[in-house]
């Protein structure tokens, strides 16, 4: 049994205007171990998906229908109460926005302890050694003279590792991660990934990374869920994904991104994709992408959605014309 | 289902294990909170703010230590020496009954200056509770808080004491004391709710939820202390507000009863001779001016040294 199954997903918020449908029927599920990596541009829905999970939804959000079973216990049903012996207990979650993310009034020491003190019965001895060793684990130098540091001592790489600090000091079963190298550098971005891929096979844990960046899930996700405005457009293992994209929306992704050795090397300028996503207070009633798709022309796509459906073993599509289907150019092409 | 409670012992010893596994002592030094340090830095360097603090403690230590020290007894009358002018004996010079206006200040400005602190810190308590509940909670508990809030703001504030202590009947020093919070509370109340509104977004208190913090410890731990600079400013500001209102409301006749007299009624007492005998109004005069004066210097000083952001090019 998967550590974590969603199924159809759907999470509205109030508006004046109506009900904004930010996540409309998702479904995946992360098995023991692996890591899924869900992408997709602002506003798809991605980081509402991972907050509905955590139950951390601001009070003009709702789950309308939807199941999150963790562990063989549906979240959605859990109390508020029973929710909070949960989170950073068996999911753990790291944000964005290190800099923001830590307090700066209390010392890294006493964040750390924070979590372990909230959930285990350790005193407070205990709980500062652990800490100790949690700083260590993420690479962070001097760690036990560090433990009294406050956070703006720390660089915005530091503070992250201290974010993952935190959300492992407990050993959760699963670890979100909402775009963890957004806002850090480059040259950051990629010691913070593999230190979470080897701290993912340390502690034995499931993750899931959000991102809008391509490059970051081929480098930690096994598998990958691509999203399109509140829906799972292409799902499949991350090899699959990048080997044989089937929407045409995870190709214009590949193609919007810079390629600098390989095959097919690019010349020129990257390919962006036209428009923009349909608003979410009307969600069409046909294929969402089917506006911006090179390949959508007089015919179902602007009358009937298409459905997620099995393309190959494992590799899920929700399109009309997926790309080993496809004959012809894009329509309007000349060739 | 529950969680397992075996499966949470397991975790926890396999957790203790390993801190025991590892080769840490216990101890190391601990270092000096450098957010203050630097905050006290800053604050030195402020040249008018360290000097104001000074007289400030100045004025502090006069109205402590005066009464001990003083020969004379601050209410014993003596018409033969009436009216003197300052000297050695009586560096303020006596009142028309012969007291010694240097001993009578200071016992003044411990009235002044204790009602302004307790009232402070009263006004302080109750601004943090209700503005803090008020921006934590938020919806309509916020927004019934607020109101309500607008509602008083709309009482004057010198009818809304006296009309408190005109139902308490007497005035001493602490109906002052109740009567002078309930006219002054709002504004802290209000600055308080949205601090904690600001503070409510930032992203290590969606962290602090994200780690199962039950509520009070996201308020408390989370929330208020890092109000602590904006706390420390507020009772600079409103400890002179609060003797100047108190001044205001014994100038009236509507403060501490004779003989025992704040800085207020003495500036009453010295009103009705100011032509004849002007020291007798000045020098209570002074004495407000010089505390309101060097707080709101003080404040000034403490609110560039607690907020790095607004600090100005030094």
């Amino acid at each position: 049994m998967a550590l974590l199954e969603v199924e159809d997903l759907r999470t509205y918020f109030k508006t004046r205007s109506g009900d904004v449908h930010a996540v409309d029927g998702v479904s995946f599920s992360v098995d023991r171990g692996r890591t899924l990596g869900i992408v997709g541009e602002s506003g798809c829905g991605k980081s509402v998906t991972a907050l509905s999970i955590m139950g951390l939804l601001v009070p003009a959000a709702r789950i309308e229908t939807g199941t999150i079973r963790f562990d063989g216990r549906d979240l959605n049903r859990l109390s508020e109460h029973e929710l909070e012996d949960v989170r950073g207990r068996q999911i753990a979650m790291i944000f964005q926005d290190p800099m923001t993310s830590l307090n700066p009034t209390l010392t890294i020491g006493m964040q750390l302890t924070e979590t372990m003190q909230r959930h285990l019965d350790l005193d407070r001895g205990e709980a500062r050694k652990r800490a100790a060793q949690l700083l260590e684990e993420v690479h962070i130098p001097n760690a036990r003279q560090r433990l009294d540091d406050y956070p703006h001592r720390y660089s915005g790489g530091m503070r992250q590792r201290v974010m993952i600090a935190i959300a492992l000091s407990c050993n959760p079963k699963l670890l979100i991660a909402d775009e963890p190298t957004t806002a850090l550098d480059v040259t950051v971005q990629a010691g913070i990934l593999d230190l979470l891929e080897e701290l993912r096979d340390e502690h034995e844990m499931s993750m899931i990374i959000i991102t809008h960046d391509m490059g970051v899930v081929a480098e930690a996700a096994d598998d990958i869920a691509v999203m399109y405005a509140g829906q799972i457009v292409e799902q499949a293992s991350a090899e699959a994904l990048f080997d044989q994209p089937e929407h045409p929306y995870t190709e214009a992704l590949l193609g919007a991104l810079p390629q600098l050795e390989g095959e097919n090397v690019r010349e020129g300028r990257l390919t962006a994709i036209p428009g923009r996503p349909p608003d979410l207070l009307n969600p069409p009633e046909a294929c969402r992408f089917a506006p911006r798709c090179p390949y959508a022309g007089g015919d179902s796509c602007t009358q009937e959605a298409p459905q997620l459906r099995e393309i190959r073993p494992g590799h899920l599509v929700r399109s009309a014309h997926p790309a080993s289907e496809r004959a012809g150019m894009p329509v309007g092409a000349s060739a | 289902m529950a969680v397992n409670p075996e499966e949470v012992d397991v975790r926890t010893d396999v957790i203790r294990h390993e801190i025991a596994a590892s080769d840490w002592e216990a101890g190391g030094a601990i270092r000096q909170a450098s957010l203050w340090r630097d905050a006290w830095r800053r604050f030195t360097h402020n040249k008018a703010a360290v000097v104001s603090m000074v007289f400030f403690l100045v004025m502090l230590l006069y109205v402590i230590i005066v009464p001990f020290a003083s020969p004379y007894d601050p209410n014993a009358v003596n018409f033969n020496i009436a009216y003197l002018s300052p000297s050695l004996h009586h560096p303020f010079g006596t009142d028309e009954f012969g007291r010694d206006l240097f001993v009578r200040t200071a016992l003044g400005g411990r009235i002044s200056i204790g009602i302004g602190f307790a009232a402070t810190f009263a006004i302080l308590i109750i601004g943090v509770l209700y503005g803090s509940i008020s921006g934590f909670v938020g919806g309509w508990l916020d927004n019934g808080l607020m109101r309500f809030l607008d509602a008083l703001y709309g009482l004057p504030y010198l009818p809304f004491a006296i009309i408190t202590l005109a139902i308490f009947g007497t005035v001493n020093f602490w109906t002052m004391v109740v009567a002078l919070t309930i006219a002054s509370w709002f504004t802290t109340a209000r600055v308080m709710r949205g601090q904690i509104i600001t503070l409510k977004e930032n992203d290590y208190v969606r962290a602090a939820h994200a780690i199962g913090a039950r509520w009070h410890r996201v308020l408390f731990r989370h929330l208020l202390p890092n109000t602590l600079g904006i706390a420390i400013v507020f009772i600079f500001l409103e400890l002179p507000n609060v003797v100047l209102g108190e001044a205001f409301l014994s100038f009236l006749g509507l403060g501490i009863n004779p003989p025992n007299a704040s800085w207020g009624s003495l500036a009453e007492d010295g009103n009705e001779q100011y032509l004849s005998h002007p020291l007798l109004i000045v020098i209570p005069s002074v004495a407000i001016a010089w505390l309101i004066l060097t707080a709101f210097f003080v404040a000034d000083g403490l609110r560039d040294a607690l907020d790095p952001r607004s600090e100005a090019a030094a």
